[in-house]
C-alpha cells in the first residue's frame, strides 16, 4: 500500500488509528470484564477517543483531498472536479460508495464516543462494557471495509488531472449537504440500542434497565431517520423533475425498512417498560432494525438488486452479506440461549387495551416491513428461481401500503384513548365521541373541497378521527398541567402523531388528486389549464461563470404574477442534461413546472409540463411537527411515578366509572 | 354542560354520526369526477410501465430516450382512443416483454408477491389471537388476589409513603 499523496498517507493513518482503537478497545474491555479489572475498564473511553480521532483525521484528509483537487486519489478522480462549487465539493465525499462508508464510519465512531462519554462513570458496569464491545466491533467492521473493498484512499491512475465531479443530480440542491448525514445519524444511531440489547443478552440482565438507558438514543435515531427520509423526498421533489417524492426504489426502501421496524419498536417498548412483557419481541425488533440497515446497504451497494448475476462483482456486497449473517446468527443464538430468562411473568388481559393496540400496531408495522422487503427482493427471487427478469414497481407498493396506511390511521385514532389493561365499550363510547365527529368533519370538508373516491375519503375521515384523538389527549393534558402537558412521552407522542397525520393527508391527496398536462406555449399567448394561466416570456440560455454548466430555461409567467423558470441544465464536462423543475409552493397546492426537451435559446415557443399537486407543503410541515414532537417526547413529563404506584387505574365496577380521569400522564 | 355532553354521547349521538358519515362518504365516493383528461390517462398508464433500461423506474418518472419513446407510444394509443388502459398496457407488454410491467401478474410464480403479504397478515393476526388465548388461560390459572396479597401491596405502599 504505497500512499499516493500526503492526503492518502494521513488518511490511511487515520483509518488505521480508528481500526486500532476499535479492535484494541473491544479486546481491552473484554479482558477487563473477564478479569474484573476496574482499572482497565476505566480506560475504555480512551479507545473510543482514539478511534474518533482516527476517523476525524481520515475525513479531514478526504476533505482536504477534495478541496485541493488531489487527483492522485482514485476517489477524487471519480467524484472530484475543478468545477464543483465549494459546498457540493464538501458533499462530494458521500456521493459514491467509498466516501459514504467513510461518512458512516464517522457517524458510527461518533456514536461510540458519545456512548463512552455518557457512561464514562459506569465503565465497571458489565452491561456498559458489553455494549461498548459491540460498538467497537461494528466500528472495526467499517474500518476494515475501508481497507478492503471500499478504500477511499486508493491511488488512482497516474496522469489524471481532472475528474467529472459528482453525479450532476448531486450538485444542484442544498439538500445534498443535509440529507445523507441526517439519514446516517438515524441509520447508524440504531447501533446504540442494538449494542445494549446484545449486552443485555450477554450479561443476562434482561430486565428493563437497558431499555431505559437507550430510550432516548432510540428516539433520536428514529427522529433523524424520519427527517432524513423526508429530506430525501424533498430532494427528489425539488431536483428529479418527475414531481414525486417517493418512487419506492430499492435505495428508498432500504431506508424505510429500518424506519418501519424502528417505529414498531418505539411503540412496543412502552409495553415492556410498563408491564415487563414482550421482551423477546422487543429484542427481535431491535436486532431486525439494525440488521435491516446492513441488509439494505448490502442490497443497494452491491449491485445485486440490478441483477442477481452481478452477485460476485462487488466485493462490498459479500462483506455486508457476511456481516448481516453474523449479526443474525449471534443475535438469534443469544436470544435462544437466554430463552428461559426472557419469559415474562405478566399477561395481557384484553385485546381492547393500550397494550393490545400496541400489539396490533406491531403486527401492522411488521407486515408493512415484510411487504416492502418482499417487493424489493422479489425480482431477485424470480431471477434466482425462475431465471427471468421482472420488476416490482411503485404501483405494487402503493396498492399494498394503502390499506396498511388506513389501518394504521384507525389505530392512531383508537389507541391513544385506550387505558392500560382493559377498556370497556362505555369508555370508548365516551372518549371517542368527539374525535369521531372531528373525523366526520374532516370527511365533510374533504367532500366539500371536491375530493372523490373511496380510499382518499376514508383516509381523510380517519385522519380527522386520529387527529381528534391526539388533540383530545393534548388538550386534557395541557388543561391539567399547563405547558407541561406538552412534554413527556405520551403527550409528545401525540404531537408526533399529528405530524404523521399531516403527512398521511398530504400523501393521500397528492397521490390521488394530482393532475398534469403538457402545454405548448408561445410568447404573447396566454394558455389556460387547471385553473391557472401560463404565458411564455422568453427562452434563455445561461452558462455559469466557470463554463461548466449551461441552463436552458423557459421563463413562464404563472397566473399573471411571478415568473417561474423550469429549465434543462446541461453539465458541459460530461454532456449530461438534467431537468430542473420550478415550483410554486402553496398552502393547498403546488404548481410544478418542468421544461420538455426541444426548445432553443431565443425561441418564442417552448413546451412545458405542468403538474398541479395538492397539499405537498403539508409533507414538510408534518415532518417538522414530528421532529418537534419527538423532542418534546424525549423529555420526561412533570410527574414521575413512584415505583410502587399501580401501573394503571384499577378496573372500576361501578356503573359511572366512564367519567374517570382519562388522562395518562407522561412519565 | 357536562350532563349535556354525557347525554349527547349516548347512542343518538353515535347514530347521527353514522348517518352523517355514510351519507357524506356515499356522496363523495360516487359522484362523477368529470371526464378524465387524456393527459391523466397517459400518466396513469405510464405509471404502470417500467423503463426498459433503468431498474424499477416507471416511464412516467424516467427521462431517458427509451422511456420517452414508450411514453410517446402510449400517448399515440390514447389519442387514437380505441383501446382501454389494459389493452394499451398489454400492447406495450407484447412489444417489450413482460419485464416492463411494474405491477407483477397475479398468476404463476409472481402470484407469490401478492399472496405472501396476505399470509403474513393472517399469520400475524392468528399469532396475536393465540397469544391472547394463552394469556387468558394464564390469568385464569392465577386466580383472584388473596387477602395476603392485598396486605403485601398495602405494606409496600405504606413503606413508600403513599396513601393506603
Amino acid at each position: 500500500m504505497v500512499a499516493a499523496s500526503i492526503n492518502a498517507a494521513l488518511g490511511r493513518a487515520g483509518l488505521m488509528l480508528m481500526l486500532g482503537g476499535a479492535v484494541f478497545g473491544a479486546l481491552a474491555v473484554l479482558y477487563g470484564i473477564r478479569r474484573r479489572d476496574a482499572k482497565l475498564l476505566r480506560q475504555s473511553p480512551r479507545y473510543a477517543w482514539l478511534a474518533l480521532a482516527g476517523i476525524v483525521l481520515a475525513v479531514a484528509m478526504m476533505q482536504r483531498a477534495l478541496i485541493t483537487r488531489d487527483f492522485s486519489l482514485a476517489y477524487v478522480q471519480q467524484v472530484g472536479s475543478a468545477d464543483t462549487p465549494v459546498l457540493f465539493n464538501v458533499a462530494a465525499m458521500w456521493s459514491a460508495l467509498e466516501g459514504s462508508i467513510l461518512l458512516w464510519a464517522l457517524v458510527l465512531t461518533g456514536f461510540t464516543g458519545a456512548v463512552a462519554w455518557r457512561f464514562r462513570r459506569r465503565t465497571d458496569d458489565v452491561l456498559v462494557g458489553w455494549a461498548l464491545i459491540v460498538m467497537f466491533a461494528v466500528t472495526a467492521f467499517f474500518a476494515l471495509l475501508s481497507f478492503g473493498p471500499a478504500d477511499p484512499f486508493a491511488a488512482g491512475a497516474p496522469g489524471v488531472t481532472s475528474g467529472p465531479g459528482p453525479n450532476p443530480l448531486l450538485q444542484n440542491h442544498i439538500l445534498v449537504l443535509f440529507h445523507p448525514p441526517i439519514l446516517y445519524l438515524g441509520y447508524v444511531g440504531f447501533t446504540v440500542p442494538f449494542a445494549f440489547a446484545i449486552a443485555a443478552l450477554v450479561t443476562g440482565r434482561l430486565g428493563e434497565g437497558w431499555l431505559m438507558e437507550t430510550r432516548r438514543w432510540a428516539l433520536f435515531s428514529w427522529a433523524f431517520l424520519t427527517i432524513g427520509i423526508l429530506l430525501g423526498g424533498w430532494w427528489s421533489y425539488e431536483v428529479l423533475g418527475w414531481s414525486g417524492v417517493w418512487a419506492w426504489d430499492p435505495v428508498e426502501n432500504a431506508s424505510l425498512l429500518p424506519w418501519l421496524t424502528g417505529t414498531a419498536y418505539i411503540h412496543s417498548v412502552l409495553v415492556q417498560e410498563r408491564r415487563g412483557m414482550l421482551r423477546v419481541w422487543n429484542l427481535t425488533l431491535l436486532v431486525a432494525t439494525f440488521a435491516l440497515t446492513i441488509l439494505g446497504t448490502f442490497l443497494t451497494r452491491s449491485g445485486v438488486i440490478n441483477s442477481v448475476h452481478a452477485f460476485g462483482d462487488g466485493p462490498v456486497g459479500a462483506w455486508f452479506l457476511t456481516f448481516f449473517a453474523a449479526i443474525m446468527i449471534v443475535s438469534l443464538g443469544l436470544i435462544a440461549w437466554r430463552g428461559d430468562r426472557l419469559r415474562s411473568p405478566g399477561a395481557i388481559d384484553s385485546p381492547l387495551s393500550r397494550e393490545g393496540a400496541f400489539l396490533a400496531n406491531n403486527v401492522i408495522f411488521t407486515v408493512f416491513a415484510f411487504v416492502v422487503l418482499l417487493g424489493t427482493i422479489f425480482p431477485l427471487l424470480v431471477e434466482a428461481l425462475d431465471d427471468r427478469r421482472t420488476v416490482v414497481g411503485a404501483p405494487y407498493f402503493d396498492r399494498l401500503s394503502m390499506p396498511i396506511g388506513l389501518v394504521l390511521l384507525f389505530l392512531m385514532a383508537v389507541a391513544p384513548v385506550l387505558p392500560w389493561r382493559k377498556a370497556s365499550t362505555e369508555l370508548l363510547r365516551d372518549r371517542l365521541f368527539w374525535p369521531a365527529w372531528l373525523g366526520a368533519g374532516a370527511l365533510f370538508v374533504a367532500v366539500f373541497a371536491g375530493a372523490t373516491g373511496w380510499a382518499p375519503l376514508v383516509a381523510f375521515g380517519l385522519a380527522g378521527f386520529a387527529a381528534g384523538a391526539a388533540l383530545r389527549q393534548v388538550v386534557l393534558a395541557t388543561r391539567r398541567q399547563g405547558w407541561r402537558g406538552l412534554v413527556g412521552r405520551a403527550n409528545g407522542g401525540m404531537i408526533v402523531h399529528l405530524g404523521v397525520i399531516m403527512i398521511a393527508v398530504a400523501l393521500a391527496s397528492s397521490n390521488s388528486f394530482t393532475h398534469s398536462a403538457t402545454l405548448p406555449l408561445a410568447e404573447g399567448d396566454v394558455v389556460e389549464w387547471g385553473g391557472h394561466t401560463f404565458e411564455l416570456a422568453s427562452v434563455t440560455e445561461r452558462v455559469n461563470d466557470r463554463g461548466s454548466e449551461s441552463v436552458l430555461a423557459a421563463n413562464v409567467i404563472l397566473d399573471g404574477g411571478r415568473t417561474y423558470s423550469p429549465a434543462i441544465t446541461t453539465y458541459l464536462n460530461i454532456g449530461q442534461a438534467v431537468g430542473t423543475p420550478s415550483v410554486r409552493t402553496g398552502l393547498t397546492k403546488d404548481v410544478y413546472l418542468t421544461l420538455e426537451a426541444g426548445a432553443q435559446a431565443g425561441d418564442s415557443e417552448a413546451t412545458i409540463r405542468a403538474f398541479v399537486k395538492p397539499m405537498i407543503l403539508w409533507l414538510w410541515l408534518g415532518g417538522f411537527v414530528m421532529a418537534v414532537g419527538t423532542l418534546l417526547a424525549a423529555f420526561p413529563g412533570s410527574r414521575r411515578r413512584r415505583a410502587t404506584d399501580p401501573v394503571s387505574a384499577p378496573i372500576d365496577t361501578t356503573p359511572d366509572h366512564a367519567s374517570a380521569d382519562p388522562v395518562e400522564v407522561g412519565r | 354542560m357536562r350532563a349535556w355532553n354525557q347525554r349527547l354521547k349516548r347512542w343518538p349521538g353515535w347514530a347521527a354520526l353514522l348517518v352523517v358519515v355514510v351519507v357524506v362518504l356515499a356522496v363523495g365516493a360516487t359522484r362523477s369526477t368529470g371526464p378524465q383528461t387524456q393527459e391523466d390517462r397517459i400518466d396513469a398508464i405510464a405509471r404502470r410501465v417500467a423503463c426498459p433500461v433503468c431498474d424499477g423506474e416507471s416511464v412516467y418518472e424516467s427521462r431517458n430516450n427509451a422511456s420517452v419513446a414508450i411514453r410517446n407510444e402510449i400517448t399515440d394509443l390514447v389519442r387514437e382512443n380505441r383501446s382501454s388502459d389494459d389493452q394499451i398496457v398489454g400492447f406495450i407488454e407484447n412489444r417489450y416483454g413482460a419485464e416492463v410491467l411494474l405491477v407483477p401478474r397475479a398468476s404463476g410464480f409472481d402470484a407469490l408477491v401478492w399472496v405472501l403479504p396476505a399470509v403474513a397478515f393472517v399469520a400475524g393476526v392468528a399469532g396475536l389471537a393465540v397469544a391472547f388465548q394463552r394469556w387468558k388461560l394464564q390469568a385464569a390459572a392465577t386466580g383472584a388476589p388473596t387477602d395476603a396479597d392485598r396486605a403485601l401491596v398495602d405494606a409496600a405502599r405504606r413503606a413508600d409513603g403513599a396513601e393506603p
